[in-house]
């Protein structure tokens, strides 16, 4: 039985094609010059230049940070160019005029970049390796005052923004991989909502890492007014390679009082061959301020690409009566490392989070939840409720859970629960008994599973969720 | 970062210095054992809040101060220690500042077991050499180092084959001198098809500040049985660090209450781990806490072998300015197939200064287990205590009698019947002071 299971989680990655496009690639290594070339590419101001170099001279103090529950052989981070981008044929007017080749790219991965054809009522800002190559929608938004761009954009166009809030969330030295991408990231989008708007469409932002020496390093920015909502979609693919690329980003959402910000992800980076040979190196800081009353921010998570994945997608609940969430799926096969979870941070009273993840190992993967709930003791009134479940599929694969529930106040209320189980043989009999084959048993029992997080997404999205998870874990039942 | 590491490697020298006047043991081994001990003590630091395993725990107000073994042992009477007798116990072995006290120890004639301590055993002691420590790693354990260094009277309990031993066995630690450092060590080999039940119980006749370091190792063979009970009720100003290592031979059953109400900074490592197929782990713990205590609970339930069963449930109550910590991992090896654990740490805080830090971990490496595992955190129910109040109790009497329950959980589970009262007692005593 275990064997039909194993061979169930076996497919292979669709997105792992290489587009051939010329590309202007810095040489490798990292230094003050390096940053400085960045920059200057960019046309950045000289604030932002001093942010990067602060953030650089912080970096190089630090220790690369090994306290997670992953393996890998270190990283030479003089190996990796930190700059490469498509080559732009000319100043670009509209969508009409984008690289073919990357438009081809786009649409094979399913994410159209024209308007007419791109997925009905969602922008989409595309990210390829280190630059922002398209935002779809822009106008429309504009039109209610969203501000949705690239990030080398805002930069240039709204730095009042941008420096206002840059940083102010994650610090340029919150950790290791934050200071890195501080001091080096590319690009990224940026997310304005004004006052009392609600974001009429979805905006999504699209990352494809395509270049085999690069890592892609990019920084969004979300910005929630007072009485705002915004729902944002990430995805993320990259092609095959048997080398492994860094993917260090750092997510920075703000909601202000009576705000909403829904994040949500599909992370579907190469992960490396049965082997473990290739793949992305996934170090994500992730982090929302809820810094206004009422305040909500909610993280949804379906994770399944990457060979080593770090991320902690965090909320820090400062308004009053404010809300975090976290809803994540984390699926890993073959020699695929996760290590993820949240950290909800109470300050506020009344402040209430909610945790569910949901962890699948399979083949000889590791599979952690790391998640940390702390109430300050100014955190009167505060709730949390935290549920993790895991799943083993084979007998090599290893699930962990690691939470840590700090509490400095005696009005809040805390509770944790966890448990780990298997598709039984007497689940599959049950379903056998009702005429249903293993392999649409195993997607059911999955999905059913998964269910509570995949509620969470908006509908295009779980749906591709969904076929994500089943595409992961189809084939060979008999 | 090479400052305090010289001061803690300081420290430790300190601590060492009555090592060399230990008598020689006439056991070779023994003597290499202390010396293999005394070289890890030199090769570790005293660990800080950077350590992971030791991050909610700052020992630093321990290294502030200097402990010695005592060098005259104080001399009781039966008469100062009787209120901690336990009236089943009908055999005691009680230790005074770490220190063997035969006069006031009794071995029932027909008790059926070998008990003794370790510098007087002149029987068994094949039986002992594959055992004394070797289950309670030191080579990373810088307390684990020092207790085996200083290795010299221990508690040694051998129960044969077969032999159900029905009367329970009390060692009791008593401290009695400031500034004193003990190195309690006990040793509990239960032989193939016994059973018996063991209580270990520290207690003070004073209230400065010293130093106890334990270490208890015991070992199940085949369908052995243990019950084993741990009451740490030290002096308030005493710092508490003791290890306790079980290893779990095929079908064997071992359930372990461990009570902490004293000292100033405890820490308990229980560690168990399971060397064969079919075992039964029942771990329960209650810290019960005021003032300005720290109580921190290591435990790591090693399911490394199929068939294992565990289920522990940890308890804190935690008032005034007190810290409770848990940490709680279940390690299921690579083919510890067919494990069910199960494990919950509910947190009780009275008090608005009061503050909690759990950790309930799982480490799973079979996937045809269940595990489960549960944590809580929070203050008394509202509506629990309005239903007693509408029954007619008043609110601290409604409050006192819910803070009561919540701890007799785990109390209740004390297979000594003289004991639970006891315990009982203290804990509505303090909990109804709390309020």
């Amino acid at each position: 039985m275990s064997a039909t299971l194993q061979n169930l989680v076996n497919q292979p990655y669709k997105h792992g094609f290489v587009t051939d496009i010329e590309t202007d690639v810095a040489p490798k290594g990292l230094s003050e010059q390096t940053i400085r070339m960045i920059s200057a590419k960019k046309n950045e101001p000289e604030w932002l230049l001093e942010f990067r170099l602060n953030a650089y001279r912080s970096w190089l103090k630090m220790e690369e940070p090994t306290w997670a529950n992953v393996k890998y052989t270190e990283i030479d981070f003089q190996a990796i160019s930190y700059y490469a981008a498509p080559k732009p044929k000319a100043k670009l007017k509209s969508m009409d005029e984008v690289d073919p080749e990357l438009l081809r790219t786009f649409e094979k991965l399913g994410v159209p970049l024209h308007e007419r054809a791109a997925l009905a009522g969602v922008a989409v800002d595309v990210i390829f390796d280190s630059v922002s190559v398209a935002t779809t929608y822009k106008e429309k938004l504009a039109e209610v005052g969203i501000i949705f761009c690239a990030m080398s954009e805002a930069v240039q166009h709204h730095p009042e923004l941008v420096q206002k809030y840059l940083g102010s969330v994650v610090p340029v030295g919150d950790n290791f991989y934050a200071a890195l991408n501080s001091a080096v990231f590319t690009d990224g989008s940026f997310c304005y909502i004004p006052k009392g708007v609600k974001c009429p469409m979805d905006l999504s932002t699209y990352f494809r890492i395509n270049t085999q020496e690069s890592g892609q390093f990019e920084r969004t920015l979300i910005i929630a007014e007072e009485g705002a909502s915004v729902s944002y979609l990430e995805g993320c693919t990259a092609p095959k390679f048997d080398t492994n690329q860094l993917h260090a980003a750092v997510v920075e959402l703000i909601a202000l009082d009576n705000a909403d910000i829904k994040y949500s992800t599909v992370q579907n980076w190469y992960a490396g061959d049965e082997n473990g040979v290739g793949g992305i190196y996934n170090f994500v800081t992730k982090r929302g301020l809820a810094k206004g009353v009422n305040s909500r921010i909610s993280w949804t998570q379906v994770e399944t690409g990457s060979a080593i994945t770090w991320k902690y997608p965090s909320c820090v609940l400062l308004g009053e009566n404010s809300v975090g969430e976290f809803y994540s799926v984390a699926l890993t096969n073959h020699h695929q490392q996760a290590d993820t979870g949240t950290k909800m941070i109470h300050i506020g009273k009344n402040t209430r989070s909610t945790i569910v993840s949901k962890g699948i190992s399979a083949g000889h993967s590791n599979n952690s939840y790391r998640g940390l709930v702390k109430v300050t003791p100014t955190a009167a009134g505060a709730r949390n409720y935290s549920q993790c479940d895991s799943m083993l599929i084979g007998d090599q694969s290893g699930a962990h859970t690691f939470p840590y529930i700090q509490v400095r106040n005696n009005t809040a209320k805390v509770e944790h629960e966890a448990s780990t189980s298997k598709i039984g043989e007497d689940q599959l009999f049950y379903f056998a008994q009702r005429g249903i084959g293993a392999e649409a048993a195993v997607s059911m029992i999955i999905n059913g599973f998964c269910k509570d997080v995949f509620q969470q997404l908006p509908l295009e999205f779980a749906v591709e969720a969904t076929n994500l998870l089943s595409f992961k874990l189809e084939g060979s039942v008999g | 970062m090479s400052a305090p590491a010289t001061t803690t490697a300081g420290y430790l020298e300190s601590l060492l210095a009555g090592q060399p006047q230990l008598p020689a043991s006439p056991l070779a081994w023994l003597n290499t054992l202390r010396a293999e001990a005394v070289d890890r003590v030199g090769a570790l630091t005293v660990p800080t809040v950077r350590d992971e395993e030791w991050r909610f725990t700052d020992i630093s107000p321990l290294t502030k101060l200097s402990f010695q073994p005592v060098s005259a042992p104080t001399s009781l009477q039966a008469a100062d220690i009787e209120r901690f007798y336990i009236e089943e116990a009908t055999t005691r072995l009680v230790f005074v500042d770490g220190v063997y006290a035969p006069q006031l120890s009794s071995v029932a004639a027909d008790a059926g077991v070998v008990v003794t301590n370790l510098a007087a055993a002149a029987t068994d002691l094949a039986a002992i050499a594959p055992h004394l420590g070797q289950h309670a790693a030191f080579h990373d354990d810088v307390f684990a180092a020092l207790n085996t260094a200083f290795l010299h009277d221990a508690a040694v309990l051998v129960v044969p084959r077969n032999v159900a031993v029905s009367a329970p066995v009390h060692l009791l630690f008593i401290a009695t001198q400031k500034e004193a450092a003990s190195y309690p060590r006990c040793l509990l080999l239960a032989e193939s098809g016994c059973a018996v039940t063991v209580i270990e119980d520290y207690v003070a006749l004073q209230e400065e500040a010293y130093f106890t370091n334990a270490v208890t190792e015991i070992a199940l063979a085949d369908n052995a049985r243990v019950n084993h009970i741990r009451v740490q009720r030290e002096g308030a100003q005493a710092f508490h660090i003791a290890n306790c290592a079980v290893s779990l031979a095929r079908a064997s059953h071992f359930h372990s209450v461990s009570v902490a109400l004293g000292a100033r900074i405890s820490r308990y490592n229980l560690n168990t781990l399971q060397t064969a197929e079919g075992t039964e782990c029942i771990v329960d713990g209650l810290a019960l806490i005021a003032n300005n205590q720290l109580a921190d609970t290591h435990t790591c339930i090693d399911h490394a072998q199929p068939h294992g069963v565990s289920r522990q449930q940890h308890k804190c109550i935690a008032g005034g300015n007190a810290h409770a910590v848990f940490n709680g991992k279940i390690m299921v090896r690579p083919g510890a197939q067919r494990t069910d654990s199960s494990q919950s740490s509910h947190n009780l805080l009275l008090s608005g200064r009061a503050h909690v830090d759990t950790k309930p971990q799982l480490e799973i490496f079979a996937d045809d287990v269940k595990c489960t595992h549960g944590a809580t955190v929070g203050q008394l129910d509202s509506e629990e205590v309005f239903y007693l109040r509408s029954r007619g109790l008043s609110e601290i009497v409604a409050r006192n009698m819910l803070t009561y329950a919540f701890g007799a959980e785990i109390i209740e589970r004390i297979p000594v019947a003289s004991l639970k009262r006891q315990l009982g007692q203290t804990v509505l005593e303090q909990t109804s002071s709390q309020t």
